[in-house]
């Protein structure tokens, strides 16, 4: 009885104590009322950009027409995905979609890695800096100022790469751009260039924190270089290659959408037509809007549970998740 | 014995990366270096390959070309209005979300950050997207650019986990002097987070240089247009007559039309304000991304 009364107390005084809790919010509000005056603008950005526009996600299940707006288009229910699991389109572009991001993943993950690994040897400080201070520098580029670098220097007739490798084995003139083979090679590696440089400072920030004693211990040991790289540096940086890999993998249904725009042209479109062109393409420019909304819907629902599944992996590997 | 060894192999290991990072570093720039290189030499010495590491006929008509035609000039001065306006936007926006937002006493705060999170996770598509747009009536404006992109949530949470950082008695002290929230924002907070406030502004600053499809998707007068779509054009242009001349003497011609060296004036003249802010932006940048991953 005793017992009860206490937890009943207890229950009491938090009743109470949530009672006033309410009244003293509401004139906390009031308090605040200038930093919701603040939030109102961003509220309504986020309201009227970023969520009005998933609502517009739903003509994917109409047969969109401007003049009908929205809500006033005939409802067709699955049509438009029907459409697409038996379009040919559809599944050409999500191969392709999927291997340029594997090739990406392959030969574009380990770069950074590399590179600060060799980075972190360098003892001379004003050589470090210079190094990285030029491999950054891409990364602040438009891909419209890349592609068109890219472009120009794989050109057939004028390109620096075509001159030059006919002078030195006077070969034939390769079509880079213009070839199934080349292109995905020559998107890869303007992919590596742009962002390898970049990639190092995470690892780099990594490196500098592993435990400079570890180092010394090995060099007493008389452990050379390259083991001290293998058995320190690599094992000190598992953690962050793990998490950046698994957030990559949560990327695998998105394609840089401007790389590939400036680098595509019409004869490669079979293997650089990727899910986000081909919504440009045939959506907007031959405005078959519901038909390319489903195809962007079904792309970003699999972006979705990629994006949850990765996180869960993260926290099963006992890191703090994203969120 | 085996010490000398480990010296030796120290040392050859040591030399290949220093010579290695040396020749990487020189790789990324060399496409760089040769744009402004042929975009000083004549298009016939480019074409025929004499060009490499030094201009080949050095001359200044691929500038004065486009300086004549005056249309790139123009779509600079777009671009530079388009960053301009658009990053004083940004700034302002996220200062206004990520203040209050910072403020933990704020009541309805976790549901804010959901409201505001969930969105990063469900991003609609294009068509949607402009939909939107047109029916705002916003098509060839340039606020359907700065509208679509008013805060970047990834820097308002950065911005938002710095002014956590700050100590709170600041707030405090200043409100019971009387300092309302907008005064307390204005002349404490802002001044303490300049240097994230520098990280963003050139975040943005850069984005909306760089930026060229938004621009192909709302902008259609051809004198509203951004440099890099001009930039882009010309590749693209290019690029369509190549493929339907494939190979033949015709796709030769029609590449001569816009000459190499006119191609790659305009890549350095776009370019050259980037590299002119780059020592504040790699400085900059760096600690944003170092911000950013420890916040996760």
């Amino acid at each position: 009885m005793k017992e009860r009364l206490a937890v009943e107390s207890r229950a009491g005084s938090h009743v109470v104590r949530s009672g006033t809790n309410r009244r003293s919010a509401w004139r906390r509000m009031v308090q605040d009322k200038h930093l919701y005056l603040m939030l109102l603008p961003v509220i309504g950005f986020y309201f009227l950009f970023k969520y009005i526009p998933v609502v517009g996600e739903i003509i994917a299940f109409k047969d969109y027409r401007f003049v009908d707006g929205i809500f006033g288009s005939p409802w067709v229910g699955f049509k438009h995905f029907q459409m697409i699991f038996q379009s040919a389109d559809f599944w050409r572009i999500l191969r392709n979609t999927l291997v340029l991001n594997l090739y990406s993943l392959v030969f574009g993950f380990p770069v950074p890695i590399i590179l600060a690994l060799l980075l972190n040897e360098v003892r001379k400080n004003w050589y470090k800096r210079i190094v990285q201070n030029m491999l950054y520098i891409p990364h602040f580029m438009s891909w419209a100022v890349l592609g068109s670098i890219v472009v120009a220097a794989l050109s057939p007739s004028t390109g620096i790469v075509n001159l030059v490798m006919k002078k030195i084995t006077g070969g034939e003139t390769i079509y880079f751009m213009a070839d199934s083979f080349w292109w995905p090679i020559a998107y890869t590696i303007s992919g590596i260039w742009r962002e390898a440089g970049w990639g190092t400072i995470l690892y780099l920030a990594a490196m500098a924190s592993i435990d400079p004693q570890l180092y010394e211990a090995a060099k007493i040991d008389g452990a050379a270089k390259l083991r001290q790289i293998w058995h320190i540096t690599l094992p000190g940086i598992r953690g962050t290659i793990a998490i950046l890999l698994i957030l990559r993998m949560g990327q695998m249904m998105d394609v840089g959408l401007e790389q590939t725009l400036v680098l595509q042209n019409n004869s490669v479109l079979g293997v650089a037509d990727v899910i986000s062109t081909y919504v440009y393409r045939v959506g907007l420019q031959n405005m078959n809007y519901s038909y390319t909304t489903a195809i962007g819907l079904f792309q970003s629902v699999i972006g979705v549970i990629l994006v949850l599944g990765v996180n869960r992996l993260i926290r099963l590997s006992g890191e703090r998740g994203l969120w | 014995m085996k010490k000398m060894n480990t010296g030796i192999s120290n040392r050859i290991v040591l030399v290949s990366a220093y010579v290695f990072l040396g020749g990487i570093s020189l790789l990324t720039l060399f496409p760089f270096w040769y744009e402004i290189v042929a975009s000083f030499s004549s298009s016939r010495a480019i074409t025929s390959g004499e060009v490499f590491l030094w201009p080949v006929e050095f001359n200044t008509v691929a500038y004065q070309r486009l300086f004549d035609d005056g249309q790139l000039i123009m779509a600079m001065g777009n671009t530079i209005v388009v960053t301009i306006v658009g990053t004083v936007l940004n700034v302002i926006m996220t200062i206004m979300a990520a203040y209050p937002l910072s403020r933990k006493r704020l009541v309805g705060r976790n549901g804010l950050l959901v409201f505001i999170t969930i969105s990063m996770l469900f991003v609609a598509g294009l068509i949607p997207n402009f939909i939107l747009i047109k029916s705002l009536g916003l098509m060839n404006s340039y606020w359907s650019l700065w509208l679509l992109g008013l805060i970047s949530t990834y820097n308002m949470l950065v911005m938002k986990t710095f002014m956590e950082g700050l100590p709170e008695e600041i707030e405090e002290s200043a409100s019971i002097d009387g300092a309302g929230d907008w005064r307390i924002l204005l002349q404490i907070y802002i001044p303490l987070c300049k240097p994230i406030l520098a990280a963003l502004s050139l975040f943005y600053a850069v984005g909306w240089w760089n930026s060229y499809f938004n621009v192909l998707l709302y902008i259609t007068e051809s004198t509203k247009l951004t440099v890099m779509v001009k930039l882009y054009q010309m590749v693209s242009r290019v690029d369509d007559n190549l493929l339907n001349n494939a190979g033949g003497n015709d796709a030769m011609e029609q590449i001569l039309l816009t000459p190499e060296a006119l191609k790659a004036a305009a890549v350095v003249i776009v370019v050259t304000p980037i590299l002119c802010v780059y020592p504040f932006l790699q400085k900059h940048f760096v600690k944003g991304v170092l911000i950013g991953s420890v916040k996760g």
